[in-house]
């Protein structure tokens, strides 16, 4: 191993940090483990690039607001982080699973009951154990499509202390895995994809989000509408200690019409409509820390 | 009561956070049974519910003994340092956040090595806790202020004690309540 790559381990997404919160969770008593997330979200206030993200988008999402008062919750943003991806490594190492609370339970039991189905979401909450949820719960087969991990050990780590039962692709082959999606659709399975913000290359649609032009990803609304199935929104949300709330809304149906712009414009206007009013009600658990609107100065 | 995930789950019923069985101490057991009789079946927001049975699920039993555990290791080592009380309080508090780690940190990787990689919760929980009495009986027998922080701390004890000793003689009503509620 090369210098450079012993470092690498523990730069923000490196692999170290995911053998320490394993570690954490196999030993830390659950009566200490209040003091100890306190203390490691106030550490990762030093990671500066991911503080300034959240806090840009906070200044977006809370207009007027002042850079101490988004300092102060953006600790929050990491003190929620913290517990969400403990909670998602405790499920995977000790099927540990929290209190579940259902908003919009017809919606998500027509979709369970749909053949085939979009599952679009946020970076918020943890995507990772309501998608484990779901393929626990559910007859039909949950495919999670989302960014690899950047770092190639932190990749080859989450691989192997992934859950049982759960597809998941990656982002980074885009007409190979489209392919394979409207396959495994079309099969009656239902894909989770997280429509909130681009990551790589991929290709865009346009948005308005809090007012401000925005993209995202177009793939969800592509294959819903080649698929021709509805595109269901599914927050979860982190309602208190291993406390969750599945938060599902009205389906978004894509009808073709003569002009395809303007039926994925449609469709990408109901999705952020959707996408606003929770971001802005659990601005506490939008797990973005990269500016969403990088034209905004911290 | 069902099995799901692996667990046992109780599903739609709001007063089951109350199941003893979802606490941990003693004296919380006691205060859920207590809160369990008294719940009228509530209801709330949701339209479906799972509540898995799990001793460390309950966010107000957790945060109140962690909370407890910091302010008594703030008052032992603000006690300790040669600073004057409040400017002591002020520096005690991320010393504490940071040896409160110790018992994980340093005992972890003991175990680990002794015994090999998985659960290790419940022998760090004892030796944390054993630790902590030690301190306390330590700091209870100085004549510093921080001994009604340890007498606080031995006292809690002696009720959580005293808490289980009524849990374990009323275990049939107990079992009772958790079955009507679970089914």
């Amino acid at each position: 191993m090369t210098r450079s790559a012993w470092w690498r381990r523990f730069l923000v997404r490196g692999v170290f940090w995911r053998q320490l919160l394993r570690f954490a969770i196999l030993n830390v008593p659950p009566w200490i483990e209040p003091i100890v997330m306190a203390f490691w979200a106030a550490f990762f206030l030093l990671w500066g690039p991911g503080r300034r993200g959240v806090m840009r988008n906070l200044k977006v999402i809370k207009p007027g607001s002042t850079s101490i008062a988004n300092f102060f919750r953006c600790y929050r943003v990491f003190w929620n982080y913290a517990w969400t991806i403990a909670d998602n490594v405790r499920f995977k190492e000790l099927h540990t699973i929290p209190d579940w609370e259902f908003i919009g339970w017809n919606q998500f039991q027509a979709m369970q009951a749909s053949n085939g189905a979009i599952l679009l979401t946020a970076h918020m909450g943890s995507y990772d154990l309501g998608a484990h949820l779901f393929s626990e719960t559910s007859t039909r087969r949950i495919v999670m499509v989302r960014a690899p991990e950047e770092d190639p050990q932190t990749r080859a780590f989450e691989e192997h202390h992934g859950a049982e039962g759960l597809r998941i692709e990656f982002n980074t082959r885009a007409t190979e895995l489209a392919l394979d999606l409207l396959e495994t659709v079309r099969e009656g399975a239902i894909v989770a994809i997280q429509g909130d913000r681009v990551v790589g290359a991929i290709s865009t649609l346009p948005a308005t989000f809090f007012g401000r032009p925005a993209n995202v990803p177009a793939g969800p609304f592509a294959l819903a509408m080649t698929a021709r199935v509805p595109i269901y929104p599914v927050f979860v949300v982190r309602a208190g200690r291993r406390r969750y709330r599945l938060v599902t809304s009205r389906p978004i149906e894509i009808t073709r019409s003569r002009n395809r712009d303007d039926d994925f414009a449609r469709a990408v206007a109901q999705w952020m409509t959707e996408l606003e009013a929770v971001v802005r009600g659990y601005w506490y658990q939008w797990f973005t820390f990269e500016p969403a609107w990088p034209e905004v100065s911290a | 009561m069902a099995r799901g995930f692996g667990v046992n789950v109780v599903a739609d019923h709001p007063e089951a956070r109350w199941l003893p069985s979802r606490h941990r101490f003693a004296l919380a057991k006691l205060i859920a049974f207590a809160k369990l009789r008294g719940a009228p079946p509530s209801v709330n927001g949701a339209e479906h519910l799972i509540f898995p049975i799990d001793r460390d699920q309950t966010a107000a039993e957790m945060n109140g003994v962690a909370l407890w555990i910091f302010v008594t290791a703030v008052c032992y080592i603000a006690a300790a340092l040669p600073l004057i009380w409040p400017a002591a309080v002020i520096v005690a508090i991320p010393i504490a956040a940071i040896v409160l780690q110790f018992p994980t940190v340093i005992i972890g990787p003991i175990v680990r090595m002794l015994i090999g990689d998985g659960n290790h919760i419940k022998i760090i929980s004892v030796i944390a806790m054993s630790l902590l009495v030690i301190a306390s009986s330590y700091v209870a027998a100085s004549n510093s202020w921080a001994r009604y922080a340890a007498w606080f701390f031995f006292a809690v004890l002696v009720v959580n004690g005293a808490a289980a000793v009524i849990v374990w003689s009323l275990r049939g009503p107990i079992r009772a309540a958790e079955e009507r509620c679970a089914q």
